[in-house]
């Protein structure tokens, strides 16, 4: 028989008066995989952040082993023996991945630590695990699975009884998944408990034991996975049925953007290499690949934010790539950034101002004063138009939800007189709902005759709207596909981890 | 408690611990309590004089805590206004005693734009610095103030001294040049006119032009600014000059409203001061009028002090320390009072 190794009860936590977890529990047994699913901001991370201390639980009670448990910070939860991966890596770059993992551990002979019998108890545990970690290595020269495996690392050697895993293989490709899957399994075979927040409903078939699915911050369902399929699960996740996108066959027009064999360098490194590719009006090109493979530079290129080495971008015949970044955007290109925070948004900017950093501003503006009121109607219009949550439209756009910035965002950069929209990660963050919008979205432009680059580091998204896919790996690309009902796979996977295929 | 609650909360005992450590200097450096109290009413509220003094300290506070609040708006920290303001007073002291043959008002209207030139291009200097090499403009600004009181130094020696002088001053200005008396009898004069219009144009241009608005929004983030198609440098640039622009009309309206010639140490201090003046305004036009006068009238009272009791008037350097680290410590207060607050 399983012991319960932790019980989370009539967990309640408010921010800013809204419930993100409202009588939540959670019960997690020894030797399982426990998947925590659910839209973003169902509540999900915010329940494991209370567990691992970073936040405070406004009620309830966490029982550990069976004693209550009182947690004021992260080092509390690691000395319980409870540790977390966030979403977003904490390792310090230039460190190896040996002295990351035994970073603010006093060992034996402190502050002469010997590296030698360190790296070879990594070895081990690395070994044991099939969790191939070289000690060694700089964390800047490692791809971002390599990252993850030491953070996983960083746990194993503290010895953690429960492993939080928040969105683990958001980051990772389809083979990369199935290595990390048999680490996981290990783990468990070995008695540990893990908790795998997600909001992908087939990995939690694949891979969870039990899943207890949160929506809106309440806990819906609470069942082992024999008990439920995809659809139920779905069900649950979204409490309404999804309308698949219908993507007509169509083919574009002229060539909208040309990029002509493209390069850049930085710090000796070529990360956009040659690059080709071209897009019609009135079609998607999605581009797919795993993250850091060249992507930001791509679309920063074809704005003007940095700088390009070599080649040249033309939009509708006409050389972009030596005007400014105005320029570029006032000849009808829209710029949806992957970084909404630091790229797309000023935070501390109230929605209409936001509004106000577009390329088509003329109604806005007279003389160089702001029309205040022509500003306010347009935003409300788009509030209304795009659903968009807020108290009005004169609050700093940092009260938001991630959904609603972005969407603001779309607002903004998808006008009327826009003819290229690149969409990096648009729907990155975003809840399924709010996702769909946006692809419906990008869909409908292309029907009117705009020509989109969708960047996504998610498969599913860039197949269900793109018309063609290219595939690019350190910076080339690696092959283009028309997406139509035959396309392969297991060749889009091996172009995405660098292979060449004929 | 909710963060409302505790914003107000926090504001009142950073007041009152303001006032009661005040009181502890003061009471520890003076002859009687009560004496130093009135003394400092007397001096700053006793008499019309002494209520016109507090407004001719406030103007040039004012004008450089709006050059300081100009450079905040784009991220650029301009710790150079003293710097800025002689520049200013250079300009109209130049214009003044080369051209002293055009008409008053001729003379009046090109002293405020060579001033806001001369100031505005100081703090542009290291503006242009900051937005093409990305060198701090804190260092440069603050080593500009040196230049430029060196400057002042030389020009007193030399070229602008004034002939029958036996210290380093220049001439006098013409009497056209001179701002009129707003009362008469005291020295409160038309810079006050010119400082609170700076403030409205302030205002008018930060919140309400495209400008004004490119600044804000560089200042707040650059990147999303630059992404957005913004010309950060020109922005940023933009900012330095008005920045310097405004100390530079406070060295004007000094020279033509107060002193009417250049002198060593014209400032005591303004462009420093109004650091002081812009995070106590909240760097806002018309918050920054209010803290200059909160300022001058400690600047005053401490002087009535020093006469009733004998209180240094050092003492209203300590009280402006006081407020200004208490201030910064407001949001650690703020925090601490609401937290256990569920919507914390």
């Amino acid at each position: 028989m399983q012991k319960v190794i932790l019980e989370m009860n009539h967990i309640d936590k408010s921010f800013f008066g809204k419930k993100a977890n409202d009588d939540v529990y959670l019960r997690v047994m020894e030797g399982e995989i426990h998947a925590l699913l659910g839209e973003n901001g169902a509540g999900k991370t915010t329940l494991m952040n209370i567990l691992y201390g970073l936040y405070q639980a406004d009620s309830g009670e966490i029982i550990w082993k069976g004693e209550p448990l009182a947690i004021k910070s992260p080092k509390d939860a690691i000395d319980r023996k409870i540790g977390m991966v966030h979403q977003h890596f904490t390792l310090v770059n230039k460190l190896s991945a040996s002295e990351n993992i035994t970073l603010g551990l006093k060992t034996k002979g402190y502050p002469f630590t010997d590296r030698a019998s360190l790296d070879s108890k990594i070895s081990e545990i690395s070994t044991r695990y099939g969790l191939p970690v070289d000690p060694g290595k700089r964390i800047l020269e490692m791809s971002v699975g390599e990252q993850q495996r030491v953070e996983i690392m960083k746990l194993l050697y503290r010895d953690v009884d429960l492993l939080i895993l928040d969105e683990p293989t958001a980051v990772l490709t389809p083979s990369e998944t199935d290595d990390f899957f048999a680490v996981l399994e290990r783990l468990r075979e070995d008695g540990k408990a893990i908790i795998i927040i997600t909001h992908r409903i087939p990995e939690v078939m694949r891979i969870a034991n039990e899943v207890t699915v949160l929506r809106d911050g309440k806990v819906v369902c609470s069942k082992s996975i024999g008990d439920l399929d995809e659809e139920k699960l779905s069900q649950y996740m979204i409490g309404r049925d999804l309308s698949t996108l219908k993507r007509e066959e169509r083919t574009g027009g002229n060539v909208l953007l040309n990029i002509d064999g493209v390069s850049l360098e930085e710090k000796g490194k070529k990360v956009l290499d040659n690059l080709c590719i071209k897009i019609n009006e009135g079609e998607i090109l999605g581009i797919a690949g795993v993250d850091g493979n060249g992507q930001k530079q791509l679309a920063e290129v074809i704005l003007g934010i940095r700088k390009l080495g070599g080649g040249s971008i033309y939009l509708d015949g006409n050389r972009i790539d030596q005007l400014s970044i105005e320029e570029r955007k006032n000849m009808g290109i829209g710029y949806i950034s992957d970084d909404r925070h630091r790229d797309g948004l000023v935070m501390d900017m109230n929605l209409e101002e936001n509004m106000l950093l577009r390329s088509e501003r003329s109604g806005f503006l007279h003389h160089g004063f702001i029309d205040k009121s022509a500003l306010k109607s347009a935003t409300e219009h788009a509030i209304s138009e795009f659903s968009i949550k807020t108290h009005s439209s004169g609050i700093p756009v940092r009260l938001l939800s991630g959904g609603n910035q972005q969407k603001l965002i779309i607002a903004r950069e998808i006008h009327d007189s826009v003819r290229l929209v690149i969409a990096f990660q648009p729907t990155r963050g975003l809840d399924i709902g709010a996702s769909e919008f946006v692809r419906s979205l990008l869909l409908s432009e292309r029907d009117k005759g705009c020509a989109v680059l969708l960047i996504s580091a998610d498969l599913e998204e860039i197949f269900s709207i793109s018309d063609e896919v290219a595939v690019i790996h350190s910076g080339r690309i690696m092959g283009i596909v028309r997406n139509n009902s035959d396309v392969d796979m297991t060749r889009i996977g091996l172009m995405m981890a660098g292979k060449e295929v004929m | 408690m909710k963060r409302k609650e505790a914003s107000l909360a926090a504001s009142l005992i950073v007041l009152f611990l303001t006032i009661l450590l005040s009181l502890v200097f003061i009471g520890v450096a003076g002859d009687s309590l009560s004496s130093s109290i009135s003394g400092f009413f007397k001096g700053a509220f006793g008499s019309a004089y002494s209520i016109s003094e507090v407004f001719v300290k406030a103007i040039p506070l004012t004008l450089c805590g709006l050059s300081v609040a100009a450079g905040f708006y784009s991220g650029f920290t301009n710790i150079g206004a003293e710097g800025q303001f002689y520049m200013g007073a250079v300009a109209a002291t130049v214009l003044g005693m080369y051209c002293p043959f055009l008409p008053g008002f001729l003379l009046i209207i090109l002293g405020i734009v060579l001033s806001f030139l001369f100031g505005g291009i100081w703090a542009a200097i290291p503006g242009v610095l900051k937005a093409k090499f990305g060198i701090s403009e804190v260092i440069n600004t603050l080593m500009f103030n040196y230049i430029a009181t060196g400057i002042v130094g030389i020009l007193l020696q030399t070229v602008l001294k004034a002939p029958d002088a036996y210290f380093p001053v220049s001439s006098y200005m013409p009497e056209g040049m001179w701002l009129f008396k707003i009362i008469p009898g005291t020295r409160l004069h038309a810079g006050l006119i010119l400082a609170v219009l700076s403030a409205i144009f302030m205002y008018v241009f930060v919140w309400r032009t495209w400008a004004g608005f490119k600044i804000r929004a560089v200042g707040s983030n650059r990147r999303a600014a630059s992404c957005a198609g913004i010309n950060v440098s020109l922005s940023l640039v933009l900012s330095s000059l008005l920045s310097g622009g405004f100390a530079g009309l406070a060295g004007f309206s000094e020279i033509a409203g107060l002193q009417h010639r250049l002198l060593e140490g014209m400032s005591p201090g303004y462009g420093y001061l109004a650091i002081v003046a812009s995070l106590l305004g909240g760097n806002n036009p018309f918050g920054i009028i209010l803290a200059s006068i909160i300022i001058a009238v400690i600047q005053v009272g401490s002087q009535g002090m020093q006469r009733s009791s004998g209180v240094p008037t050092a003492i209203s350097n300590i009280i402006l320390g006081l407020v200004v680290l208490l201030i910064l410590l407001r949001p650690v207060l703020v925090k601490a009072l609401s937290k256990g607050d569920n919507n914390g």
